[in-house]
């Protein structure tokens, strides 16, 4: 309560100072070691397994900071919903907004309201229009081309080196990550002359227009020798299809999700040849909020790309204990 | 004879009743209303003694974020009056953001052009759903969830699977600067232009259903439509007509929500449809046809935006919402059965 208080006397009386000594100043001037934070996470759609494995790493990293609560608001993938959220945050003024927007355009004006409210805004795998450091605090996330180029790289070099046969599941058409993890595949694969990509579908993310899709793919081109699906649902359904099929096919998924019907398992089970970690962040972001909330940090890196990382059978079995 | 003649005249709620249940139904979304904001009052988090959930900020983010599904469920509710159903406003909403988007960035077109063309366009969705659901007598349900399908379709054709962004500025490629103003809020940046659009609305339609003549035939086509044919109510055209309002409403509604966000997406509006009619079911017009109420409905969606708001700031996870939410719905179906076994209505 005192350091709320604290906060508003100092806020109404050093709005002149803060134009004049910006660079010198803290983000947040409420910030304090032992203070107590409650930081608002405006998520775009609980529904995704991938999203719900972010608020899942998000409150684990925010529960080891006593110092810090943290709040999840689900936009159930509507930028209606999310926008209010977001007012709800600024009403009940947050002490710093996480978000992924399900948009961009149509919550920049949100985030911009926020921001104007001096609510430090880190924004999660998902951008809204603007610059970070400029329009918003900080952006913090993976990056789709590269991480999709890594597994187009370990099929070229590891999985496929002889050529062959290749098929591409996409995810819903015209969606920013689906478009970046279709080019960074084939951007991958290029460094083998022998690897021919014959069939490409969207299935839209989900397993079930996967299934329905590679199916037809190994009806239509009996040869395929690999598969890679841009999420680990769409690998799920791959592999239905596979085994209906009665053909042994080469998988790789996206995400590394972890749980029984995640991507490290299948891994772990050897029905995937291996899954590419897309990062949630969720570490990296409360690690960016302590330096902003107990730290007093006067700066904070624009933006923090998360590296990904490859689960093979090598360290699958490993990695499901995290 | 003279029970017809009634029929036709017969008012949003019986008045010879004074059941107090009755009473109760034909109140319950205001009721509910102010329980929620009660609720709201007693449990809003405060902050230097300002209850959080009463602060002007706060109640302009609660009557925004409605707007859009209270402008449908507006429409709405002479559907239902008349034991109708439309599936299709969700769809058409998305429908409608992405023409408006369209014209008025690839299109070149001005404004009152641009939104012209997609209050048309609604409204003649509508009507060729009430037509084909009227001429070959087909339940609106199958018309309207058919509807829907196309309408998202035609959505994506449109739009060429792709976000469409509105810019603001002069020139090509550009969208009037003034139609960004369905985002803003008025008045010491308090009230939000969207709700504005919304209660305008909302104030019409009242007095289009309680005051003119189509009101009280809506009433009768939904009370007992034969009855109503018999005593020379035009039904068909009756029935046509509320199905042009709900895709009238429906563009308005995309034409809001592409100003509040700046863009169209074929992708938008999903499920508002349900949430249009729970909102109207909440406000106390049956399912059953013959009686509503448009106050009710506007009651209706604003107790559920509030609700959500309460939950929300007191960080209450959103599975309980919708449980609060079907608790609601469910509430206020079993009232409003309760009244009709007690009138004899239940065959």
């Amino acid at each position: 309560m005192f350091v709320r208080i604290f906060k508003t006397a100092l806020l109404a009386g050093s709005c002149a100072a803060l134009a004049t000594s910006a660079l010198a100043a803290p983000l947040v001037k409420a910030c304090a070691k032992d203070g107590q934070f409650v930081i608002g996470f405006s998520q775009a759609n609980n529904a995704e397994p991938y999203r719900q494995h972010v608020n899942d790493e998000l409150t684990a990293a925010a529960k080891a900071v006593p110092q810090f609560t943290l709040q999840i608001a689900d936009g159930a993938g509507n930028v209606n919903t999310q926008t209010s959220q977001v007012d709800n945050f600024i009403t009940q003024k947050v002490d710093l907004l996480l978000i992924s927007p399900f948009e961009a355009a149509p919550l920049t004006p949100a985030v911009k309201r926020a921001v104007d409210a001096g609510i430090p805004v880190i924004e999660l795998d998902r951008k809204t229009n603007g610059d970070p450091g400029k329009d918003y605090t900080a952006f913090i996330g993976g990056d789709n081309f590269k991480i999709a180029q890594a597994a187009g790289d370990y099929t070229a070099k590891t999985l496929l080196p002889d050529g062959g046969e290749v098929a591409v599941l996409e995810g819903l058409p015209s969606s920013t990550p689906a478009v970046e993890r279709l080019n960074g595949f084939k951007d991958g694969v290029k460094g083998n002359a022998k690897i021919q990509i014959v069939a490409e579908q969207a299935a839209d993310w989900l397993p079930d227009k996967a299934q329905t899709a590679f199916a037809a793919m190994l009806q239509a081109h009996p040869d395929i020798k690999m598969v890679y699906a841009s999420n680990d649902m769409m690998a799920a359904g791959a592999l239905l299809a596979a085994k209906g099929a009665g053909k042994q096919v080469k998988i790789i998924g996206t995400d590394g999700l972890p749980g029984p019907a995640g991507g490290i398992e299948a891994v772990a089970k050897g029905d995937w040849s291996a899954t590419f970690t897309y990062p949630t962040g969720g570490k990296e972001a409360i690690a960016m909020a302590k330096s902003i909330l107990l730290n007093c940090a006067e700066k904070v890196p624009a933006t923090v790309t998360v590296d990904t990382t490859a689960i093979t059978a090598d360290n699958a079995k490993s990695m499901m204990g995290n | 004879m003279s029970d017809n003649k009634n029929t036709t005249t017969v008012p949003a709620t019986p008045k010879k009743h004074t059941d107090p249940l009755a009473l109760i139904v034909r109140f319950q979304s205001l009721i509910g209303l102010v329980l929620v904001v009660i609720g709201g009052i007693i449990f809003s988090p405060r902050r230097h003694g300002v209850i959080l959930f009463l602060a002007p900020d706060n109640i302009a983010n609660v009557v925004r974020a409605v707007s859009e599904t209270g402008i449908i469920a507006i429409g709405m509710t002479f559907v239902i009056i008349t034991a109708g159903i439309d599936l299709s406003v969700g769809a058409i909403l998305s429908l409608s953001s992405v023409v408006t988007a369209t014209m008025m960035i690839s299109g070149g077109y001005g404004l009152i052009t641009t939104i012209l063309v997609v209050l048309l366009m609604g409204t003649m969705v509508g009507i060729l759903q009430g037509f084909i659901s009227s001429r070959f007598r087909l339940e609106p349900f199958i018309v309207t969830l058919a509807g829907l399908q196309a309408a998202r379709g035609l959505a994506l054709v449109v739009s060429g699977n792709q976000y469409i962004n509105i810019s603001y500025g002069e020139g090509p490629g550009l969208a009037p600067p003034i139609f960004a103003v369905l985002g803003q809020r008025l008045f010491d940046n308090v009230v939000p232009v969207a709700t504005i659009v919304f209660i305008a609305f909302a104030a019409i339609a009242t007095l289009v259903l309680n005051t003119t003549r189509f009101g009280r035939y809506v009433f009768a086509v939904g009370g007992n439509e034969r009855a109503a044919r018999i005593s020379g109510v035009p039904v068909s055209a009756i029935k046509i007509s509320v199905y042009a309002l709900t895709g009238f409403a429906s563009g308005l509604a995309g034409i809001v929500h592409a100003g509040q966000f700046n863009f169209g997406s074929a992708n938008d509006g999903t499920g508002y449809e349900l949430t249009a009619i729970a909102a109207v079911v909440i406000g106390g017009t049956s399912l059953f046809g013959g009686s509503g109420s448009m106050v009710g409905t506007v009651a209706g969606t604003i107790m559920l935006g509030a609700l959500a708001n309460i939950l929300q700031l007191n960080n209450i996870t959103p599975a309980m919402q919708l449980l609060a939410t079907a608790a609601i719905i469910v509430l206020a179906a079993v009232l409003q059965s309760l009244v009709r076994r007690r009138e004899g209505l239940v065959r």
